[in-house]
């Protein structure tokens, strides 16, 4: 405020003189040719985010069904069907616990993984490009996959198991839920690992060394200097892995389908299933309940985000 | 401003309205599939991929080839996702797209779908009642019937044969898992007690020498298609969606048997612990790898089991009986066609549906891999199409032709699928999805 203030004046005074004019000038032709190169930017927001949105708080005060081809305006009636639905409540606590069990296993493990890879063993290459391998699988390929793998009749995992005479199911109603958990694990970890492992790179060996000279020992490295350092990085990792973990949906939907009952029931199969029966209203109020839900989270985000950026 | 600088801003200007044009061009819309070039109409037909849009594209070529040249007509199938095609469909129907002159449909989608589909003149008299019925909506037929599905029993012959000499045994284990002494009944005798003994039978936990792990595998996955064959079982223990008044009916007697047969089933272990997310795939695998000795099963499954190739222990083996019960009902419903009444060909898209409402079509239909609602179109006499033929004529039931019957198979396999696999009580599972119903039905 202060830098403004005082450089007002100047300005003021150097608009009199002809230079100054023209630079004005120029700065004014600046100031519209951002306006009009900002213009397919603005139009791709209006068209992708502005209209669908707009388009979707229309669609969820309207009964908009396939039954219905021409909708009609029903008020908040689809929100109060979504807030009154046991199973919306079920899929959004299975969500946010699901979400915020995985993020923090791969937080962990990833964190462990970068810091074992940070030094050099035999096998090291070989094994970074083994371990990056599962966040190449599509997610949808992988419930698939896996579908195959643990299939009592023909999988590869049970018969394992039953060699071993380990007599368990893993897709049976008492073990889905974790095994929904480690799958994502084994999937994106890895994703954790490769920015904690870039993130590592960037930190000085001499920090290390100087906490050697100092006689700290690696745990105490690790949580009095590398987390502290590394915390922007932990923030926006744990963030991506949070926001992809909440809008889960194809491994799942394509093991259990939300089952059984709703034990398995994520916001995003919530959601599709409305919308596959063809109830747009409904499934639009659900977005937007969902989209509350979350909203008040962004702007603490971009602020730290931001703040890490300026810092 | 002088000149040079206008001019400046008048070539950035355009530059950037060229470069929005361009990035606009990639969302227009795509043309329209059904050009007319050449005096002859593009027809397009949108299907999921599997055998019946591979027998539909050669019975479009067959059409293209003859009958097509002469109406001036050229017909093509777009095959999508297996599990998309549905909800593409729902996108284009509410935009009132004119993309495809056809829709892929069934019994359970009909209601949804028909206000986007041009009412059918058939020859009514040549298609199974049942078939034909399951797509009319306020008495209008929407749709063309093409592949009917019902559900059986396919079961093991040389393993029941066994199961019916053995009835010490049988009496034992029965008055074990069902505390009542049953005696061992051919599978086309079965009602559902006699269907959880046989089970039992051969599940190794009850009978160290059965020659499999479990004696069924039960579709419990919360999947729409699963709801309709626990309406077998509802259906055949005397239940319906609704009662003889139109109300919803899922707290009723005949709804807690229904769903206790399906409990008492995955929880006393008589099918895989995994089949809590069986579905159609998983009953085929439990079969063919001889891991289990029957199970209910929709139709199309047959074949797959009795091809020496595929299924090497079970070719030649399997046998087909009706589902248990009184009356041995099944549910039944029918893939079907329909045309977009919003296309820009409405005219010659029933020419095609007039060429495919013929015998000779739905034989060629049948020939090339799918199924035909037309009884003197299904003239192989295997064992799978004398069983389907028959079931069609009259051992098939119908839910109630509801407008969102495919959200109440919905709400029914999410309600449900839980207590099928002893998740929860079985009473407070059927109040949610009788309140569900009453919902979705508006009764």
């Amino acid at each position: 405020m202060s830098a403004l203030t005082t450089t007002r004046p100047e300005i003021g005074a150097a608009a009199k003189s002809p230079r100054s004019t023209r630079r004005q000038r120029s700065l004014h032709a600046r100031g519209s040719a951002r306006w009009v190169l900002g213009i397919p930017l603005i139009l791709f927001l209006a068209l992708l985010v502005a209209y669908p949105i707009g388009n979707g708080v229309i669609s969820s005060l309207q009964n908009h069904t396939l039954l219905n081809p021409n909708p009609t305006w029903t008020g908040f009636s689809n929100y109060v069907r979504i807030l009154t639905d046991s199973n919306f409540w079920d899929a959004l606590s299975f969500t946010v616990v699901y979400t915020v069990l995985v993020t923090s296993i791969e937080l962990v493990l990833g964190f462990l993984l970068a810091l074992v890879f940070d030094r050099p063993f035999p096998g090291r290459r070989f094994l970074l490009s083994a371990l990056i391998l599962p966040i190449m699988i599509a997610p949808a390929l992988m419930g698939i996959m896996f579908r195959l793998l643990l299939s009592q009749n023909i999988g590869v995992i049970p018969a394992l198991l039953q060699a071993l005479g380990i007599n368990i199911s893993l897709l049976s109603a008492s073990t889905v839920i974790p095994l929904l958990v480690v799958l994502d694990v084994v999937q994106w970890t890895s994703f954790t690992f490769l920015l904690f492992h870039a993130a590592l790179q960037g930190v000085p060996a001499e920090l290390e060394e100087a906490a050697q000279l100092d006689r700290a020992s690696r745990a105490r490295f690790v949580f009095s200097i590398l987390i502290p350092l590394l915390a922007p990085t932990i923030f926006i990792t744990g963030f991506l892995r949070a926001i992809d973990a909440f809008r889960a949906f194809d491994t799942i939907n394509v093991l259990t389908a939300g089952g059984p009952g709703t034990t398995t029931t994520t916001l995003s199969i919530y959601v599709y299933k409305i919308l596959s029966s063809g109830d747009f209203g409904l499934a639009s109020a659900a977005s937007v309940v969902i989209a509350i839900i979350v909203l008040p989270i962004i702007p603490f985000v971009i602020r730290r985000i931001t703040d890490g950026a300026t810092s | 401003m002088n000149r040079t600088q206008l001019t400046r801003r008048a070539c950035m200007t355009l530059a950037t309205a060229a470069a929005a044009a361009l990035a606009l061009a990639g969302c227009n819309a795509a043309a329209p599939s059904n050009t007319t070039a050449g005096g002859v109409t593009n027809l397009k037909l949108i299907m999921n991929p599997g055998p019946e849009a591979t027998a539909m594209s050669k019975v479009m070529a067959a059409y293209n080839a003859g009958q097509g040249a002469t109406d001036k007509i050229h017909v093509a199938v777009d095959q999508l996702s297996r599990t998309d095609t549905y909800a593409k469909e729902a996108t284009l129907m509410s935009t009132k797209s004119a993309d495809y002159d056809f829709y892929q449909t069934a019994s359970y989608y009909i209601a949804q779908h028909a206000p986007y589909l041009e009412p059918l003149q058939l020859n009514s008299s040549q298609y199974f009642p049942g078939a034909l019925n399951s797509l009319k909506v306020n008495g209008e037929q929407e749709a063309i019937p093409l592949d009917p599905s019902v559900n059986f029993v396919f079961y093991r012959k040389d393993l029941i044969g066994k199961m019916l000499t053995d009835k010490a045994k049988f009496e034992q284990i029965s008055q074990q898992v069902l505390g009542k002494k049953l005696e061992p009944k051919s599978p086309d005798q079965w009602t559902w007690d006699d269907y959880i003994a046989s089970a039992a039978y051969f599940t190794r936990k009850y009978n160290s020498a059965s020659p499999t792990q479990y004696g069924t595998e039960l579709q419990a996955k919360n999947l729409v298609y699963n709801s309709m064959l626990w309406d077998d079982v509802l259906w055949n223990e005397g239940g319906s969606w609704l009662n003889s008044s139109g109300k919803p009916d899922l707290t009723s007697a005949a709804a807690k048997s229904a769903v206790n047969v399906y409990r008492t089933i995955y929880t006393k272990g008589l099918t895989s612990p995994a089949s809590d997310q069986a579905e159609y795939p998983e009953t085929e695998a439990a079969l063919s790898s001889g891991n289990a000795a029957f199970a209910l099963q929709w139709n199309a499954g047959y074949d797959q089991l009795n091809d020496p190739k595929q299924s090497p222990k079970t070719a030649g083996k399997i046998g087909i009986a009706p589902v248990p019960g009184v009356q041995h009902l099944s549910h039944v419903h029918t893939l079907a066609i329909g045309v977009n009444k919003y296309g820009q060909h409405v005219a010659q898209a029933q020419k095609f549906i007039a060429y495919l409402d013929t015998v000779n079509a739905m034989k060629a239909y049948v020939a090339a891999g799918g199924l035909a609602s037309m009884p003197s179109a299904l003239t192989d006499g295997s064992a799978s199409i004398s069983a389907l033929k028959s079931t069609l004529a009259n051992g098939t039931f119908n839910e109630p032709a509801l407008p969102k019957a495919f959200d109440i198979y919905t709400a029914l396999a999410s309600d449900l699928s839980g207590a099928w696999v002893g998740q929860g009580s079985v009473d407070s599972a059927l109040q949610k999805a009788n309140a569900d119903l009453a919902q979705l039905s508006g009764k």
